[in-house]
């Protein structure tokens, strides 16, 4: 048991656009559907943010299934050329919990070149939020145009921040061709069972 | 003369390229800079020769040496003993940790039969060794693996030195550059000036018995089990 034997889902974005708030949000939604779920957190810099996390899964994950892990001031390296600090971490959350489902691994915070190695995340997503511009989409990044989900989070802060939705959706299409995009909000979990659903269908049925 | 494959492999092995992890380890060097004890790069330059004085050749050397040695008579147990001595020459948790972690990401590299070391699956002595280390009954020290491959890979115990040693200098350097403001040109030249340090722990150390390993750096070691507990952490060690 390793690794290879389990299902990982990588979540990758900008700094504040809301990957955690997207892990909490999805966390107790794959709990209550009988998925047994680890989480990793890619460069939790200071205790406080540690300890943090640890407390937001109390009562539905175990505290050895909720993780930091440094990357030596490199968080693309870390999900992209090497992950290796990664996978053995997944590593130790299978030696413990031969039954584990599911493995969230949360990036440390990306430029928009940032992709997941196929051989850390079998599904990707990319999270964005509509107060970074709404030209992102556009933009052509690689986390953009090569990740299975995109996900645009923060929408109901469009109108303050003059964003426009149906400029994104449109260049999130052209984009990305077939590839699905979701508009989220974790505040009022707007768009979030859609994000599990295809996750779901994608790495949990597959 | 070095055959061209066993020069690119050591090329391979000191590339910042192999996915082994160990861009994650500071070992210490990220407390030292925590605390506001490295201010110059002439500081880092000084305190890297340290560890090269201090645990790169007397204890990381010897142990690559040994287990380089005892690859070659086929001597699995000689491989282990070194192992098992830079475990307890290794004071800090974290150094452990990030050693044995790049240690065994390497062995993994190294035995999987469809891996990129395919040349080395199937070898008896890595695949007791990788069953040892499955089992528990063996640490998995980078260094270690390191010689083991490398001997299997034709390259010599005194390149294989090197290799080891150029390695965690640049690891460390690398490390200190991407936590505080060094400059590239400065950071190169703090290298260059680190080669005579570098070639001397080597030739000092290749071919020492493992009975003369030990480790001297205590205020590295003080960093190190500080980091444990340190509020800021970008690093594994």
């Amino acid at each position: 048991m390793g690794h290879r034997d389990v299902a990982t889902v990588g979540l990758g974005g900008p700094v504040g656009s809301g990957k955690t708030a997207m892990v909490k949000r999805l966390v107790p939604r794959l709990d209550d559907a009988g998925y047994n779920v680890g989480v990793i957190a890619n460069d939790i810099m200071t205790q406080a943010d540690a300890e943090q996390l640890q407390a937001s899964f109390e009562g539905r994950l175990p505290e050895d299934l909720v993780a930091g892990v440094e990357t030596g001031a490199c968080p693309h390296t870390g999900i992209r050329e090497d992950p290796s600090m990664n996978l053995a971490k997944i590593d130790e959350f299978t030696e413990r919990h031969p039954d584990l489902d599911v493995v969230l691994v949360e990036s440390g915070g990306d430029n928009l070149a940032a992709t997941f190695n196929p051989e850390l995340a079998d599904y990707f997503m990319f999270v964005i939020s509509v107060a970074e511009g709404d030209d992102i989409p556009a933009k052509r990044g690689p986390g953009v145009t090569q990740a299975d989900l995109l996900v645009i989070n923060k929408k109901d802060l469009a109108p303050y921040v003059d964003a426009d939705l149906d400029l994104m959706e449109r260049d999130s299409e052209r984009v990305r061709g077939e590839e699905p995009t979701v508009f989220t909000n974790c505040k009022t979990e707007e768009g979030i069972d859609e994000v599990v659903d295809l996750i779901e269908r994608s790495v949990l049925f597959a | 003369m070095t055959e061209s494959a066993a020069f690119l492999t050591a090329l391979r092995l000191s590339d910042s390229m192999l996915p082994v992890g160990t861009y994650t380890a500071s070992y210490g060097i990220e407390q030292y800079l925590n605390e506001g004890r490295i201010e110059t790069t002439g500081d880092l330059a000084d305190l890297v020769a340290g560890y090269l004085r201090g645990i790169v050749g007397p204890a990381e050397t010897v142990a690559l040496g040994c287990a380089h040695r005892s690859a070659a008579a086929g001597d699995l147990d000689g491989v282990l003993a070194a192992d098992e001595r830079l475990a307890a020459s290794t004071l800090p948790a974290e150094f452990r940790e990030s050693s044995t972690k790049a240690g065994g990401k390497l062995l993994d590299l190294l035995a999987d039969a469809d891996g990129p070391f395919e040349g080395a699956a199937g070898d008896e002595l890595v695949e007791e060794y990788a069953a040892a280390l499955d089992a528990g009954e063996t640490a998995g020290h980078y260094p270690v693996i390191l010689g083991l491959l490398c001997q299997r890979a034709g390259i010599g115990r005194r390149e294989a030195a090197l290799v080891g040693a150029y390695s965690t200098v640049t690891g460390l350097l690398g490390a200190a550059q991407r936590l505080g403001r060094f400059g590239h040109t400065e950071i190169q030249s703090a290298l260059s000036g680190l080669f005579p340090t570098i070639e001397a722990v080597c030739d000092r150390y290749h071919d020492a018995d493992l009975e003369a390993m030990c480790s001297f750096a205590p205020l590295a070691d003080v960093m190190g089990m500080r980091h444990e507990r340190a509020d800021r952490r970008l690093f594994m060690s």
